[in-house]
């Protein structure tokens, strides 16, 4: 076979000198120029991402598989699956695991529910006010997390903050077993909720007119076909929304715990996030950390798979 | 199919053969004694890199300490410092100096001269091989410098720094826990300002009487959270006749009798709803607006508890309270300053940068300008030294004389020792504050914990 190749070489080159080159003879190199322009268009951005994504992903792997805290003068140290097994042992992780899942169904509300609500209620706004209400809705997405952090740490302020005086209430939100997680949830529901009203905004408006046009001279009332028509066409969005939510819940509420609570009091709010960053910069357990990274990696692929077969099978599509 | 399978398997295994090196070393390197440096002659020049968390603080820190790198650049014109404040984005820089350092050893540039907290001590020496001082410039130059020109150090300060008998770190500054009191409050409670309570009995009707009598908290004691790090409740624990590790460093004993009792008295207090649950952000600031009666805390706030007070109230401060019948045992927090640099001619250039920064002179400007404790204590009576500034700082008194009986801050042992410190720090916090029973808290804590311990299971 190989030799075969070689000694199909050479006529196409003759035949090439020719000015006629019959597509299935031509030469390796012709055929390489002709094929290699895709891949070398595509090289740039896979060298990049073999850099930045998969060589580090390979790295966490390996290091999940040494112990090591970090410390360059300290050799690594081969261990097995050591570190999965103690981290599985770990009453802390079951746990972590646990507050996660609170988290993302305590966001589901604030990316999926209100938002619908805000953005069919906006529809039915005309004019101008309706992007002055779009946009107010949406402005707390620009706020930097950390920035609105600390006007959150004010307003929950034991003695002195807004939501006790409204409420008489005598609670430390932050400082509390109970109430910490219901805070990073609620802030953290501010912040996104805007950018989640982008985004069902955009779905609505893709939903053609004329389904609701027709079905409205059938006569149907306007909450039929927000049931009906409307609501059915916008799962797609919905879907993705709630794919989001599930996959990046955790990570959202991150910069807002570490400025917040550092997860804790007594690590209540310590998400499975929080967790592996503890375990890798504050305790310097690189092995342990990493461990728990491939653990999530390998978790969150699963969830996904399943959420993206789900949303296929559940949605509806104006085909 | 099958084939891009292989190929992304082949692609896997190439990347993980490709990626084992490039993380840790496998050598032990540094390991073995340390040579002597030379002298630097009288022409050579050399660029110092110094880190500390005192850079990473606005305001006085960060101008005290620019001045006195200013001060030292005149003195030593062949000598250039580059001051920076630890990598990282920590409300409070002093936590982000071991991962800073760590990350830049990592990078193999390490800075020259690091203040590090004594927490660390035990990390900084045998994980991250901090320069032995006493090989380095020897221990007669060592000894020399703690002497000083006219004042030595206080003699429980000078060891701070060492382990097993040889100094690593030159202890640089440091406070002690200290019962702040807020005199207004004291006065409209029906209690005498001028005597604050020595024992903790004493604060706890104190503070009932604060509580029922103005309204306000009664007492907060900074030592109970995980983010108050493990000094002062090691003091607490000490003065109640415990410990919370063995002498040998090898069993740990915070869930023993002394420190549950401790940890009981303090959660009581907080049923009794005279100690509030809060974070330590949250304490200070309360104090300083004038919204609680007393608190224990380290004397290097006192600065923002004068600021706080103003004209509104007046500050008091008194020893930490004992145990009835039993002596006080405060310890100290604070940091002392390491060296890390390579070259020989930098590891001169730090050492004099140190011995600079602990001078007679250095500590007058610290402790005027900062509030800090001079370690060396006999500036207070030098009237050229710092005898007109303790004279107007009522403060300074009690601080003084806790130095008597202070003992060290213990760091706890082998690589997870933050793991050890904050698990421990999280049973008491939880017990104390958020319900958990004390016994069990801290029993299941100590149990987890002792796993991490250097021959520990792990």
């Amino acid at each position: 076979m190989v030799s075969g190749t070689f000694v199909e070489v050479a006529p196409p080159l003759r035949a090439r000198e020719a000015g006629v080159v019959p597509a299935s003879r031509e030469s390796w190199w012709t055929r390489a120029r002709r094929i290699a322009p895709p891949y070398l268009y595509l090289t740039p951005a896979v060298v990049l991402l073999v850099v930045w994504t998969y060589q580090p992903l390979a790295q966490t792997f390996v290091l999940s598989l040494h112990s090591w805290n970090l410390v360059p003068g300290t050799p690594m140290e081969e261990v097995g699956i050591a570190n999965y097994e103690r981290l599985l042992g770990t009453p802390e992780l079951g746990r972590s695991v646990w507050r996660t899942v609170v988290v993302i169904l305590g966001m589901l509300p604030f990316t999926v529910v209100i938002p619908v609500l805000v953005a069919l209620l906006t529809r039915r706004v005309r004019g101008r006010a309706q992007g002055v209400y779009r946009a107010l809705v949406f402005a707390p997405m620009l706020v930097a997390p950390v920035a609105g952090a600390a006007v959150w740490q004010w307003l929950l302020d034991p003695s002195a903050g807004a939501v006790n005086r409204v409420l008489g209430t005598d609670v430390n939100w932050l400082n509390t077993t109970g109430t910490a997680q219901l805070s990073i949830i609620v802030i953290t529901g501010w912040h996104v909720a805007g950018f989640a009203v982008l985004v069902v905004t955009a779905g609505l408006t893709g939903i053609n007119p004329d389904y609701a046009a027709a079905a409205q001279v059938d006569g149907a009332s306007r909450s039929q076909v927000t049931r009906w028509i409307t609501l059915p066409l916008l799962s797609p969005t919905l879907a993705f929304l709630v794919l989001m939510t599930v996959l990046l819940s955790a990570q959202w509420t991150f910069p807002l715990i570490d400025t917040l609570t550092q997860g804790g009091p007594v690590g209540s709010t310590t998400n499975i996030y929080y967790l592996l960053w503890e375990y890798g910069f504050r305790h310097h357990d690189a092995g342990l950390a990493a461990a728990a990274g491939v653990l999530f990696f390998a978790g969150f692929i699963v969830v996904a798979a399943l959420l993206t077969r789900l949303a296929e099978r559940l949605s509806h599509h104006d085909d | 199919m099958t084939r891009s399978l292989l190929a992304a398997g082949a692609a896997a295994a190439l990347m993980l053969t490709g990626s084992a090196c490039g993380l840790g070393s496998t050598g032990t390197g540094s390991e073995g004694s340390v040579s002597r440096v030379p002298e630097l002659a009288p022409d050579q020049e050399v660029s110092i890199v110094f880190e500390s968390y005192n850079f990473g603080q606005a305001g006085a820190w960060t101008d005290t300490f620019n001045e006195l790198i200013a001060a030292f650049e005149k003195e030593h014109p062949n000598i250039t410092v580059t001051a920076q404040k630890p990598q990282g984005n920590s409300a409070n820089p002093a936590t982000d100096t071991i991962s800073s350092l760590q990350s830049q050893l990592t990078a193999g540039s390490p800075p020259d001269v690091v203040q590090l907290g004594f927490s660390d001590l035990d990390f900084t020496i045998n994980e991250l091989k901090a320069l032995p001082l006493d090989d380095l410039v020897g221990r007669d130059a060592v000894q020399a410098n703690f002497d000083g020109a006219r004042h030595p150090y206080a003699p429980s300060a000078r060891t701070l720094g060492d382990w097993e008998g040889k100094t690593y770190g030159v202890p640089f500054v440091f406070s002690t826990p200290m019962l702040y009191v807020n005199k207004k409050l004291f006065t409209e409670a029906g209690l005498d300002p001028e005597q604050p309570p020595t024992t903790w009995a004493e604060v706890r009707d104190a503070a009932q009487a604060i509580d029922r009598r103005t309204g306000k908290d009664g007492v907060y004691v900074d030592c109970l959270t995980k983010t108050a790090k493990d000094w002062c409740f090691q003091a607490l624990v000490r003065s109640h006749g415990g410990t919370v590790i063995s002498d040998d460093r090898t069993r740990l004993t915070f869930a023993e009798k002394p420190s549950i009792d401790v940890v009981r008295f303090m959660r009581d207090m907080v049923r009794e709803g005279i100690m509030p649950n809060r974070t330590q952000t949250q304490a200070v600031e309360s104090f300083a607006r004038g919204d609680l009666g007393m608190i224990l805390e380290s004397s290097a706030i006192q600065g923002m508890f004068l600021q706080g007070a103003g004209d509104a109230w007046e500050l008091g401060a008194a020893a930490m309270p004992s145990f009835e019948g039993k002596q006080a045992v405060p310890t100290n927090s604070g940091a002392a300053l390491f060296v890390f640099a390579q070259d020989p001619a930098k590891q001169r250039a730090a050492w004099e940068l140190i011995k600079f920064l602990t001078s007679e002179r250095a500590y007058t400007t610290i402790a005027t300008k900062i509030g800090y404790l001079p370690l060396r204590t006999g500036l207070v009576e030098d009237p050229g030294g710092l005898e007109s500034w303790a004279a107007d700082n009522p403060y300074l008194a009690p601080n003084l004389a806790q130095l008597e009986h202070l003992e060290p801050w213990v760091s706890m042992p082998g690589p997870s020792y933050l793991q050890i410190r904050d698990g421990m720090m999280q049973a008491v916090e939880n017990a104390v504050f958020q319900g958990a029973g004390p016994a069990e808290a801290l029993r299941s804590a100590q149990q987890e914990a002792s796993a991490l311990l250097p021959g520990g299971e792990r």
